[in-house]
């Protein structure tokens, strides 16, 4: 046994923060002030109703909140929410500091993997991302990816769940279109576990729901929220802005208002049910002032994220961001900068769900084989933020010592025994000499991203789901269509 | 004293105070207020229209230069009696029912606004009755459409179907944008453009108008 080190202390993975505790609690008490002073817009009655009746100042759809409130329902929020798969597996505690990577939602259109050709997404396009992100090691949760958009506009968002849930077992975040179609998404859920019950003891599924900058709290935004709580699904709850347009240019100001829309989400949960599990966050990228597109890829994005992350650590609730989503419209060199250094950032950050990797031209096309290629950037980063081992073994001085001047390592066993661990592998980057590429038919890492995607997809088969499952879903699919029909 | 010139020139820098200024001094010493506006508010807000295309120009500065405009504009107009203010026509536009996002439509709004358009904004969430008699009531040459929802695109054609219903779908041009609207999608439910972003809206509205 190696002998005890007095007053040793160990960094064992890397310390990225970007600011202080005290400059949090600025973000913090300029946050309550917004909540206080300028109020938001609530267009749900419910939510309205319960604001109301904790004492908030209300003048038709309009409510102040007290900084007494905010800071009482943040103590009601649970710290901690722990996320299973379909198979009842609790996979994914969502705790301070642990990192999950998922793809985003609702890509209108595909770049078509035989043809090449930009189109618009189908339900097969959801059905094939399922399947890629279900094989692929470093995606840890599933959103559509694609809008099924060749089935019936009222129910996609039951199309959608029921492609990604029949072909990946990993946790789901999904979209909904309202309350009435979120109910309907929990029922196929259940039918996939076993029953609500089981479904409420070990959720696998997490809604994706917004507020509308600036501090608007919207009908069927609230609506949806309430109904998973009725379950005990979680929710994420975070605004999609463009720094410059909907907030602030500063980021200072723009995390401060996507805070004060996070908190009033965190009071509107508490308010219907102590301890809703909501989690925090928001998609923080500013306006292109030139093309007015919405900027991903882009520095301040993940430097946003660095503070959006301390914040939710702060207050100790889960956080949701994004990272290897890019503004390139295609896979190209912009695309792996872009998407390699917000996938690192977010790593480093501690971000808890971060969504949106793969997403092509700033988050309106997708292609399957780019998912893969950032599978290879979060094994990376993920390697890099697993810190360097400093011990008596890895300093390596017995092996120095043996190998002596002029000799070398390569045969030696401390580089048997060490080298997987301490030289990453990629499964797709070349690092071929010149000549052993070109006898690889200069194969570069997009080709063999497009082979692996295409093995999964005529290979890999998800999980299989309960007996009578798939067939219920259906059910409740066309349940649903008629409900609104009539 | 400064020229209607200088005027073009202080539009192009978005200050404010300078264009007052200058517009009411060459006010007081008998300047035509149409010609204030036609050679040197408007050809200043259009200069910056073209930089704004090459690139040389953020959006933030040609809002603050259509204020800039503004100001004149307003003071001009009140030394104008009867005589129609020159614009480059009507446009009525709202984000189509069922949708609350408004960044997009906004920004076309006050980008067209900026290029000379008299804009009537419907605001969010439009039905299509609204549309009917906003149309009705200021005659529009354009009538702009929004969507970010693919669930609300559909609302879109229920706007161009309820204008053929009354009989109005040959006065008004129909556009429509937002992130999921495509040019197969303007071509399948029968609008006459589509843009991909705010600035090519605005010059789709100016090719057709």
């Amino acid at each position: 046994m190696e002998k005890l080190i007095s007053n040793y202390s160990e960094q064992v993975t890397p310390q990225l923060k970007w600011v202080t505790d005290a400059q949090l609690e600025q973000i913090h008490y300029a946050t309550l002030e917004v909540l206080e002073r300028t109020g938001i817009v609530v267009k749900n009655k419910e939510a309205l109703k319960l604001l109301k009746d904790a004492g908030c100042r209300v003048e038709g759809e309009h409510v102040w909140i007290q900084p007494w409130l905010v800071e009482e329902c943040l103590r009601l929020a649970p710290k901690r929410i722990s996320v299973a798969n379909r198979l009842g597996e609790r996979v994914m505690p969502l705790e301070k500091n642990r990192v999950y990577y998922g793809t985003g939602s609702d890509l209108p259109f595909t770049i078509d993997l035989e043809t090449n050709e930009r189109r618009t997404s189908t339900k097969q396009d959801v059905v094939d991302a399922s399947r890629v992100v279900d094989a692929l090691p470093n995606f840890d949760f599933l959103m559509s990816h694609a809008i099924a958009s060749d089935t019936n506009p009222d129910v996609s968002d039951l199309h959608q769940f029921e492609a990604m849930t029949l072909n990946c077992s990993k946790p789901i975040i999904f979209t909904a279109h309202n309350a009435e179609n979120t109910e309907a998404i929990i029922q196929m859920a259940a039918a996939c576990v076993g029953g609500v019950e089981k479904l409420k003891a070990n959720p696998y599924i997490i809604l994706y729901s917004e507020p509308i900058s600036p501090l608007v709290h919207t009908h069927d935004g609230v609506g949806k929220m309430y109904k998973c709580f009725e379950y005990n699904i979680p929710v994420v709850y975070t605004p999609g802005v463009l720094a410059g347009g909907t907030t602030p240019v500063t980021k200072a100001g723009c995390i401060t208002l996507m805070n004060a829309e996070a908190l009033a989400g965190v009071v509107i949960a508490q308010l219907k049910k102590k301890g809703a599990p909501i989690i925090i966050g928001g998609g923080a990228t500013p306006m292109d002032m030139k093309t007015t597109t919405t900027l991903y890829g882009a520095p301040e994005t993940y430097m946003n994220y660095g503070i959006m992350t301390q914040l939710a650590q702060f207050y100790g609730l889960p956080n949701f961001t994004e990272a290897g989503c890019v503004n390139a419209p295609v896979p190209d060199v912009q695309a792996g900068a872009e998407a390699a250094v917000t996938i690192l950032m977010t790593q480093l950050e501690g971000c808890n769900l971060v969504h949106d990797v793969g997403y092509l031209e700033g988050g309106k096309t997708g292609y399957l084989p780019f998912l893969a290629i950032c599978d290879e950037l979060i094994s990376m980063a993920r390697y890099s933020g697993a810190g360097t081992r400093i011990s008596r073994d890895h300093l390596a001085v017995d092996c120095i010592h043996e190998v002596g001047p002029g000799g070398n390592y390569m045969a030696h066993p401390h580089t048997f025994k060490y080298f997987r661990e301490e030289i990453w592998s990629p499964r797709f980057f070349n690092r071929y000499h010149w000549e052993q590429w070109l006898g690889k038919d200069k194969e570069t890492p997009m080709d063999k991203a497009v082979k692996e995607v295409k093995r999964i997809l005529a290979e890999h088969q998800a999980a299989a789901l309960p007996e009578g499952a798939a067939e219920e879903m259906q059910r409740i699919i066309r349940q649903r269509e008629e409900e609104i029909r009539s | 004293m400064a020229s209607i010139k200088d005027l073009t020139e202080f539009v192009i820098q978005a200050d404010i105070e300078k264009v007052k200024e200058t517009t009411a001094a060459l006010l007081a010493a008998g300047e035509d207020p149409l010609k204030i506006i036609n050679e040197g508010l408007i050809p200043g807000i259009n200069e910056v229209g073209e930089r704004f295309k090459e690139g040389n120009l953020f959006v933030p500065e040609m809002m603050m230069s259509a204020q800039a405009m503004k100001a004149g504009v307003d003071l001009a107009k009140e030394k104008i009696e009867g005589a129609d203010i020159p614009n480059a026509g009507t446009i009525v536009i709202g984000t189509v029912a069922g949708d609350l996002h408004d960044i997009g439509k906004n920004l076309v709004s006050m980008m067209l606004d900026s290029s000379g358009f008299n804009v009537v904004d419907l605001g969010v969430d439009v039905p299509a009755d609204k549309f009917i008699a906003a149309v009705k009531e200021h005659k529009p040459s354009i009538v702009g459409l929004s969507a970010l929802l693919t669930t609300t695109m559909p609302a879109m054609k229920e706007v161009i179907d309820a204008l053929k219903e009354s009989n109005l779908r040959d006065q008004v041009k129909v556009v429509i944008g937002g992130a999921p609207v495509s040019q197969a999608y303007a071509d399948e439910i029968g609008a006459d453009g589509y843009a991909p972003d705010a600035a090519l809206a605005v010059e789709l509205c100016k090719k057709i108008a």
